[in-house]
């Protein structure tokens, strides 16, 4: 078994701190190489080496055997590594081809850009990814989140790479996306390519690959065979312990009827009833596009209603603001926290009271001294890992980011308490922490509405799940009587993917 | 303002392998560049006091002063439009504005089919700010209700303010704002020539205007707000946060801001022409760039912006003094502003650098 | 929805507003509208801002002399730009005037525009302010500044008692004329040996500036007796820095215009150089109504110069808009 890269001995610190301790790693070539590990483990901070855009504190790097210096990501690039990353890095007012030839566009006479080249290729690479249909004069920006996803991996598949690097490619796919995807692979494997895989989506990987490597706290821990693994032995390499206890399934009686809503209709979502009980941890499941996301914002006041009604605790509320929600009891964790939920100009404190500020006030003035107790009783209670309460809310890792959203919605004093995706690029423990936490606001009783695209994660959090699919919710399911078939089947009938596309 | 992503730490270069001899470094360079206002001032006062014996004497620190304030109290009015991620090109129109209303009412009246009423001073002048506060309001109107971007609905405020004014007296300049007894409107002089204490009433004004802005941005509900709202405007709204009223409210105070100092100038100056602050938008934005306030918003001080003021008066006020030629003055005046938003930028990247999270 | 309304309301009333005011100044005088035929009645006149009083004069002055002869005018303002005089000038084309009154926004920058007009078969009448080059305007008509500035600098002189420390505060330095009225000053003050300039700073011909950087010249020279002034709204915002200091201090100025006639008055500022603005302006349009008369014939040299008249105690009583009655 020869490795075509390797990394020996590799060591990488920023400031005082070890990002990685002495990672000896080989990326086998022409298989699937999967790396797994919690956010902040190193793996990311390993592949930017490996693309050249980091450089290692010492350690070495092989390529074929022979010691290489990857100085920049174009050195890498032209040693035939490409690299796909977890962020898009399109530009959403070009075009398909626009962007996959952006900065090495095709020239034509050394000058002009050899546009019908580029188109010709820019097909060529959709086809390849199942995507033919998309039309190439579109802006990037006007196609739904998985489809720009997949022309930035295009783009990387445009050049002739020997190594490609994938961080997180499919956590905006829909299921269907993702089976393209993994075809797309299975093929540059035939090809000899050696793909590095980096996923938080244990159902997902071990569909595809071929090794699983587990990095924890910044060092190697185990590199296996896929085929000798199970979920459960890489779940306890990544976390330490068991994997039982990953989800923590709420169990509390149900209550009184803390959300009604009838027939909501807003663009993006038609004629949505549900409810929610006090107690009641509710999923809704669908794919991207289906209309969660919008339903979630309509209820919390952020778009506007065309019809129905919704009322929380028996009390219609037909204002319809964002303060109107909230004064009744409704709080949502949005789905993107960096652009949504976060300000990233602010301290962690300053986030955490962000919604809630004017009560701690005496005379019109902030005191300082409630905000400090109160904020500080939030990062207890949530367990929240910060250098501090005064800290830019920035240095926080991804989970602990999700927690101070958490943290400023739960100061609202909510009944019940809206979360979109709220597990979303968090690592597999920040993971078990929020569903742990989910599972305890229920039991307090407070009512629970979240928004999940992983089915294992709704089926294990969910005390009743919806299916949501092109703005309608097509079925209803018990935590009793719910399967993976039947949720697929819901939310991806053929009808869907039609609709979709 | 949703691109504001500003936490890409991981683009940043990190420091090299004797890490904590240069973190200490770094820390010390930081410090030195978050106060880089204060060394920056303290240079100019060294540099210019070698060259002339008259720069650091008492009296001349306290007209230099003095001079700061006009601009000091329109900087610090852009500035709490500028948190928010906003910009107001009309606050020199503004003071030229109130300038020639409270200018006219004190030299001409206010004309009723009755007869001509005159308004004491004290009326004139809140009336001068008001005018400029509703002003501003039309501007924060223009931007929320009607979604003109900042830029452009106050560059329009610009043109239009200052063509109101000259409208005002078709062109022309009230000459005398002395007032008399008769009419029960002398006195306008006191806040821009006379003195409290020996110190000038406009230093008074200013400092209070700078206290009063600093507990607002920093102890209350709403100055948490107009941070959060220049932070991330869209996790604002999801907080709750009245984002329309928070926005109309700055460029209300801006344009109140505005009005007091095109008065104080009126005062100073004894009469009102249309001209009054042409192109101190200009000098109050750099103020508030110079001292560290982010141009995309969210992040900035009050008291950054009064140094940045400083510098820039006592700047100017310098150069005059040891007789340099006004077109030296423009160049180093340009040349100070460039290179504090260079140095503004390297205390971020040391400061992202520092605090960065170990990915 | 009321609400939304009310506001777009009033921005519009606010937009109306001075929407009418900008008719207002652009033609004060458009009685017979723009039904103009082929043999055109129509001269238009350009000046600075009308903010400075002395523009202002010369404004309404050529205007009123204008409509005396029987022609409608339109006035335009270019503000010292002379991007947006060379817009006024095509103006002035396109109307099919029959003569342009203009005091320039630029010794150079002028000349190509006022060229086009000749072209186009328009004649040009110069006020105020000369271009550098001949045969272009038909006429030049300035009033003498050198000559006012060697008054303004003997009266100056006087006033200082042929001695002590004083400063300059000159105009726009763009603007010839900044540069002949320091040079006029110049011309009389350097010839006494006693009298010293400790500090020349340009105030953009602007009230508060100069109010300003007087405020700073005192302080690095307390000792100053005097400042002279390029213009009249610099000489007042000096005054207003003097009275402040609580100062005796000599300041003269130049333009004539009534706030400082009024300072005068009150023994303020002690002196200024009228320059005959309305008798320029009258000038000038009498000469062009002779011109077109003429069918294109002028019996006047293009270059005029008219002498200044020194306003100081003695005269000011019987100074009105820029004229000595």
């Amino acid at each position: 078994m020869t490795g075509v890269l390797e990394a020996i001995d590799i060591s990488k610190n920023y400031g005082g701190v070890r990002a990685l301790k002495d990672v000896t790693f080989t990326a086998h070539q022409g298989k699937v190489n999967v790396l797994v590990g919690e956010n902040g483990a190193g793996k990311s901070t390993l592949m930017k080496i490996l693309s050249g855009s980091e450089q290692p504190t010492s350690g070495e790097i092989r390529l074929d055997g022979e010691p290489v210096v990857l100085g920049s990501p174009r050195a890498a690039q032209a040693l035939g590594i490409g690299i796909i990353h977890q962020e898009l890095s399109l530009f959403p007012n070009l075009s398909i081809a626009e962007n996959m030839f952006a900065g090495r566009e095709l020239r034509r006479g050394g000058l002009f850009v050899d546009t019908a080249e580029q188109r010709r290729r820019a097909v060529e690479v959709l086809a390849r990814l199942g995507q033919g249909h998309l039309s190439l004069d579109t802006a990037v920006g006007d196609f739904p989140i998985g489809q720009q996803q997949l022309v930035e991996i295009g783009r990387a598949l445009l050049e002739d790479v020997r190594v490609l690097i994938m961080d997180e490619p499919t956590s905006a796919l829909s299921n269907h996306e993702v089976d393209v995807l993994f075809g797309v692979m299975a093929d540059l494997r035939a090809q000899d390519v050696t793909v590095i895989y980096i996923s938080h989506k244990l159902d997902e990987f071990r569909r595809i690959g071929d090794w699983v490597t587990v990095f924890r706290d910044g060092s190697l821990v185990a590199h296996e065979s896929m085929d000798k693994t199970d979920t459960g032995w890489i779940v306890r390499q990544m976390v330490g312990r068991d994997p039982d206890s990953l989800y923590v399934r709420n169990s509390s009686p149900v209550g009184d009827l803390l959300l009604e809503v009838r027939e909501l209709t807003a663009p993006g979502f038609h004629d949505v009833s549900l409810s929610v009980r006090a107690g009641e941890v509710v999923g809704i499941y669908g794919l991207m596009g289906a209309g969660r996301t919008e339903l979630m914002e309509c209820l919390m006041g952020m778009r506007k209603a065309e019809a129905g009604s919704v009322a929380v605790r028996g009390k219609p509320e037909t204002r319809g603001t964002v303060q109107a929600r909230m004064a009744a009891g409704l709080a949502l964790v949005p789905e993107d926290r960096q652009r949504d939920g976060l300000v990233q100009t602010m301290s962690v404190r300053d986030n955490i009271l962000l919604a809630t500020v004017a009560r701690f006030t005496r005379a019109g003035l902030l005191s300082g001294g409630a905000e400090q107790r109160t904020a500080d009783a939030k990062v207890r209670e949530l367990a929240i890992k910060s250098p501090g309460l005064a800290a830019a809310v920035t240095s926080l890792s991804g989970g602990n980011q999700q927690k101070v959203v958490l943290a400023r919605a739960l100061l609202t004093e909510p009944v019940v308490l809206l979360l979109d995706e709220p597990t979303r690029g968090i690592d597999v423990g920040a993971k078990s922490q929020i569903a742990a936490l989910m599972a305890d606001l229920a039991a307090q009783g407070f009512g629970v509405l979240f928004i999940s695209s992983e089915l294992a994660e709704v089926m294990a959090m969910a005390d009743r799940v919806l299916v949501m699919a092109r703005g309608r919710i097509t079925a209803e399911f018990t935590a009793q009587n719910v399967t993976e078939e039947a949720l697929v089947t819901a939310s991806a009938s053929e009808s869907v993917l039609e609709g979709q596309q | 303002m949703t691109d504001t992503h500003v936490a890409a730490p991981a683009k940043t270069a990190a420091p090299p392998p004797d890490a904590p001899r240069n973190q200490a470094l770094a820390k010390a360079a930081l410090l030195l560049l978050r106060g880089r206002t204060l060394v920056v001032l303290v240079l100019l006062i060294v540099i210019f006091s070698a060259i002339s014996g008259e720069y650091l004497t008492q009296s001349n620190l306290i007209l230099m002063t003095k001079h700061v304030a006009i601009n000091a109290i329109l900087a610090i009015g852009v500035t709490f439009v500028i948190l928010t991620g906003g910009i107001d090109l009309s606050v020199g129109s503004i003071a030229g504005l109130a300038s020639m209303v409270s200018g006219g009412l004190l030299f001409k009246g206010l004309n009723f089919p009755g007869g001509t009423v005159f308004f004491s001073v004290a009326v004139v002048i809140l009336i001068g700010i008001v005018v400029g506060a509703l002003v501003g309001a039309v501007n924060g109107v223009l931007i929320t209700r009607f979604k003109v971007a900042p830029f452009i609905a106050t560059l329009g405020m610009l043109y239009v303010a200052r063509g109101l004014a000259q409208l005002h007296s078709n062109g022309g300049t009230y000459p005398d704002l002395a007032g008399t007894d008769a009419r029960g409107n002398t006195g306008f002089h006191f806040i821009g020539v006379d003195s409290l204490l020996g110190i000038p009433v406009a230093v008074w004004i200013m400092v209070l205007v700078a206290v009063a802005a600093i507990v607002v941005t920093t102890k209350t509900p709403f100055g948490r707000r107009i941070f959060a709202v220049g932070g991330n405007e869209r996790a604002a709204v999801l907080s709750g946060i009245r984002v329309n009223r928070v926005k109309i409210a700055v460029y209300v105070i801006s344009g109140a801001c505005a009005a007091l100092a095109g008065l104080l100038l009126t005062s100073e100056l004894g009469a009102a022409y249309p001209d009054t602050a042409t192109t101190y938008e200009l000098n109050a934005i750099a103020a508030a760039v110079l001292g560290g306030t982010a141009l995309a918003g969210g992040r900035g001080t009050i008291i950054g912006t009064v140094m940045g003021a400083f510098v820039i008066g006592f700047l100017s006020d310098g150069l005059v003094l040891v007789g340099v030629s006004t077109f030296w003055q423009s160049v180093v005046k340009g040349a100070v502003i460039v290179f504090a938003v260079i140095t503004e930028q390297a205390q971020q990247r040391l400061q992202s650098g520092l605090t960065k999270r170990t990915a | 929805m009321f609400k939304k309304l009310l506001i777009a309301a009033t921005a519009a009333s606010l937009l109306t507003l001075t929407a009418c005011g900008g008719d207002d100044s652009a033609s004060s005088s458009g009685d017979s509208g723009a039904s103009a035929p082929a043999a055109s009645k129509l001269i238009v006149i350009i000046t600075p801002s009308p903010d400075n009083v002395f523009f202002k004069a010369e404004q309404d002055a050529a205007s009123a002399q204008a409509k005396k002869l029987g022609y409608e005018t339109l006035v335009l303002s270019h503000d010292d730009d002379p991007t947006k005089q060379s817009q006024e000038i095509d103006t002035a084309i396109s109307r099919k005037a029959a003569a342009i009154i203009l005091d320039n926004a630029g010794a150079d920058a002028s000349v190509t525009a006022i060229q086009r007009a000749k072209d186009a078969g328009i004649p040009t009448f110069l006020v105020d302010r000369e271009i550098n080059k001949t045969g272009v305007a038909v006429a030049q008509i300035v009033s003498n500044n050198a000559q006012g500035a060697g008054l303004g600098g003997q009266e100056f002189a006087k006033l200082m008692g042929n001695k002590g420390e004083y400063a300059e505060l000159t105009g726009k330095p763009t603007d010839t004329n900044a540069g002949v009225r320091s040079q006029g000053y110049h011309g009389v003050l350097d010839q006494f040996p006693d009298l010293k300039m400790v500090a020349q700073q340009s105030a953009n011909w602007d009230q508060a500036e100069a109010l300003q950087k007087t405020q700073t010249i005192l302080q690095a020279h307390p000792n100053i007796k005097g400042i002279i002034a390029g213009n009249d709204t610099m000489a007042l915002g000096a005054w207003a820095a003097v009275q402040a200091a609580k100062k005796d201090i000599v300041v003269v100025g130049f333009d004539g215009s009534p706030d400082v006639v009024a300072s005068i008055l009150k023994n303020g500022i002690k002196a200024t150089v009228l320059q005959p603005a309305s008798k320029i302006s009258e000038m000038a349009v009498d000469q062009a109504d002779a011109y077109i008369k003429a069918g294109g014939k002028t019996d006047q040299p293009e270059k005029q110069s008219v002498d200044c008249v020194l306003v100081n105690p003695d005269n000011a009583k019987s100074v009105t808009d820029f004229a000595v009655s």
